[in-house]
């Protein structure tokens, strides 16, 4: 089958990249292909072009320059954030992070307690919401970092972030707030500034840019250590040559997600809502988070008696690309730590599957997939 | 005809999956991710490592067909390596590759395929199955270095309507050549020897990490006398030479374990020989049959001529025609007529009560 007439619902592990950003990175490696540190001319290219994305990125995010360092995605930020301001002097300091983050913050959290710091999880409840409540009641004196997620990645649940940022000076001044958008940014609008929040993780490949690239948001009254080590790049941040094709591609990228922004997330919206009750009326099955405000792109949906590895595969050869839980190194894929978080009924545990909507969506897409899940679901039966 | 490949990344299964496809068959590839480390690491070495289901990749991306991780995990930890350390810790011989196939793989990957609408399952295994009126059969490979046909001997004829062993008349050497043929990067590669969930560990090691093991008893000639003291009885399996008192002139052998009072008994090669024993939990491939019997009781071992007498359903008594060393009990002992699988069980513990 050609790619072409597979249905891609997979947006929400990465996105085509598109056209402009395509063609910017092919011009940005012909034009800017000198080391962007260097002393001449092409690195001059080279470095204009970076420092002219980062500008544009800037604005589109409603940032200041400085506040924007790029990296190699939304992992290595969640990484930073989180890991680089424990340090030895100050044994006591503490982390707290939800049940329901990304991998890249879950892991992260586990390194900085293998490391003798406490750390504490805001537990989600069944609707797979983390309250403000819940979350600030494990912040304290001692919390150096707190980490929320923006919109979860497999049920989309949006997070009462802002409420959060509100509150969490009066218990800690001193406390960062980060939050990972990666989800987020591919069908919200989010003002870091507006929100309160101070650090984030941002990544290319999510909105149609190229994979391998991302932005980390820190606001200007933070300073992170360095986390790579070696040369001065990116005010000497972040070793390591930059990748300015590939972020120049990320600002092109970036550029037309948001002046396409109404357009694109309102199909997905549609074409979500019309797959949803498509499937509601004619399967016995469940929207995770059906009444609560998620990310429009994402549809979670339980499957009842029917397991979903299998399901996956028949979507699969009947051309319909989704995905379930977490992929491990070997590419089985487990049970999400999300849906336990969540408390679902273990019976039903293993027939979830993620369907993510995104930019390449297109009318008729909802109404597609929902006849290929419903002949899946037929012949599997 | 849609077909499922069950794919180890090993050489095998690669083939299988090559000439299925050859044929004009619809081929699925599927990898069974049998086992995991606590984090959900894949291990080191054996045959579910990244490495093998990475080569399973690549085959099936050769090969343009389709390929699935599917994880099997929780059912193999339950039903195989909880059963391994359980077996060990009562100083019996267990087999894992049998338990994965009767209580983890087959069941559970034809129940899959037939969701998937694929008309058989396929694996690289060497044995036969022959249709004969209206039942199937289950034979030797023609092959009989790599005939697996022991470790297959819990499948039925309503199981091998659904399965296909497209190596049962293949040999090893020319499964080598079909793959270098079709350039499969597998062709060479070396047969996976150790223990797959173990793999270069020493298992003792392994099933000391699982469980506490500590059972001290002692030790006694087979005149009743005792001559030493051990720290558990899962140091020993029947058999075994290594470790024991000394001072004898001949070698000495563990005879026999005693898992109500952790008593080892240890004795020269000749008080090793079985002339009797029973296989229980017994499943058999077809009706039971009396006549021309012979038996396995390790995987690939010297057929022995037996007979066989019904103790229930699922119990056979087997007579020896020659006493015969290297009966374990935990073992499969696997009955054959010929080259036909007739039926297949565990070795019962009471093997021991029949030494002499």
């Amino acid at each position: 089958m050609k790619n072409q007439d597979y249905l891609y619902l997979d947006h929400a592990a990465s996105t085509p990249m598109r056209k402009s950003a395509m063609d910017k990175y092919i011009e940005a490696e012909s034009y800017g292909y000198a080391n962007s540190s260097g002393g001449h001319k092409l690195s001059r290219n080279s470095k204009n072009l970076l420092e002219d994305s980062r500008e544009k990125i800037a604005e589109l995010l409603n940032a200041a320059q400085g506040e924007i360092v790029f990296t190699s995605g939304g992992t290595e930020a969640d990484n930073w954030t989180i890991k680089s301001l424990f340090n030895s002097e100050r044994p006591n300091d503490n982390l707290v992070t939800s049940n329901i983050e990304h991998e890249a913050v879950i892991a992260s959290a586990e390194w900085v307690s293998s490391n003798g710091y406490r750390t504490k999880y805001a537990k989600s409840d069944k609707n797979g919401l983390v309250t403000k409540d819940e979350f600030l009641g494990q912040v304290d004196n001692d919390t150096k970092v707190a980490s929320l997620m923006w919109g979860n990645n497999e049920t989309g649940i949006i997070q009462p972030i802002k409420d959060i940022a509100r509150e969490i000076k009066t218990i800690n001044p001193s406390t960062l707030f980060h939050s990972d958008v990666v989800q987020g940014i591919i069908s919200d609008n989010i003002d870091f500034h507006k929100n309160g929040i101070e650090s984030a993780a941002v990544s290319a490949h999510k909105i149609g840019g190229p994979k391998g690239v991302g932005a980390m948001f820190i606001n200007s009254n933070h300073k992170l250590p360095s986390f790579l080590h070696g040369g001065k790049q990116e005010l000497e941040r972040r070793a390591g040559t930059v990748d300015v094709p590939g972020i120049a591609a990320f600002a092109t990228a970036l550029e037309e997600q948001q002046s396409r922004f109404d357009e694109e997330v309102g199909l997905m919206k549609n074409e979500r809502a019309i797959f949803e009750e498509k499937l509601k009326n004619s399967l016995d099955i469940e929207i995770l988070g059906d009444s609560m405000n998620r990310l429009p792109h994402i549809s979670n949906v339980q499957f009842k008696d029917l397991h979903s590895e299998v399901l996956l595969i028949q979507l699969d050869l009947n051309g319909l690309g989704v995905s379930r839980g977490s992929a491990c190194a070997s590419g089985a894929q487990k049970p999400s730590h999300v849906l336990e978080a969540m408390n679902i009924n273990p019976k039903f545990i293993n027939s979830h599957l993620r369907f993510s909507f995104g930019w390449t969506t297109q009318v008729g897409d909802g109404n597609k997939a929902a006849e290929i899940v419903m002949q899946a679901v037929k012949e599997i039966e | 005809m849609r077909i499922l490949v069950a794919m180890s990344g090993g050489v095998d299964s690669s083939v299988v999956a090559a000439l299925l496809k050859e044929q004009g068959h619809e081929v699925i590839g599927v990898t069974m991710k049998l086992w995991e480390g606590p984090n959900g690491e894949m291990p080191e070495s054996g045959c579910c490592t990244a490495s093998d289901s990475e080569d399973a990749r690549k085959v099936a991306s050769k090969l343009d067909i389709p390929y699935y991780v599917l994880d099997y995990t929780e059912s193999f930890s339950k039903n195989v390596v909880d059963n391994f350390t359980q077996m060990y810790a009562q100083g019996l011989t267990p087999n894992p590759c049998v338990e994965c196939n009767r209580s983890v793989k087959f069941d559970h990957f034809i129940g899959q395929a037939k969701k998937l609408n694929c008309d058989k399952v396929a694996t690289g295994h060497y044995a036969k199955i022959i249709k004969k009126n209206n039942e199937f059969e289950l034979h030797k490979a023609d092959y009989l270095d790599k005939d697996q046909s022991y470790v297959l001997h819990m499948l039925k004829s309503s199981d091998l309507e659904n399965i296909s062993f497209p190596l049962g008349e293949i040999s090893k050497p020319d499964v080598r050549q079909i793959a270098a043929r079709i350039g499969l990067k597998t062709a060479f590669k070396k047969d996976s020897q150790d223990i797959c969930f173990v793999g270069k560990k020493d298992y003792r090691s392994f099933v000391e990490k699982r469980i506490d093991l500590t059972s001290p008893g002692k030790i006694f000639d087979i005149e009743g006398n005792k001559v030493g003291d051990h720290n558990g009885i899962h140091e020993f399996t029947v058999g075994q030479r290594k470790g024991l008192p000394g001072g004898y002139g001949t070698p000495r052998y563990v005879t026999k374990i005693n898992v109500q009072n952790k008593n080892v008994t240890i004795g020269e090669k000749k008080d090793l020989l079985v002339s009797s024993f029973i296989v229980e939990e017994l499943s058999c491939v077809n009706d039971l049959e009396y006549k021309n019997l012979t038996i396995q009781t390790r995987y690939n071992s010297e057929d022995l001529h037996c007979k066989i007498k019904k103790l229930s359903d699922t119990k056979v008594l087997v007579q020896l025609k020659e006493p015969a060393f290297g009966v374990a009990p935990g073992q499969f002992g696997v009955i054959y007529n010929g080259t036909k699988v007739v039926c297949g069980g565990r070795i019962s513990p009471k093997v021991l009560e029949n030494i002499g």
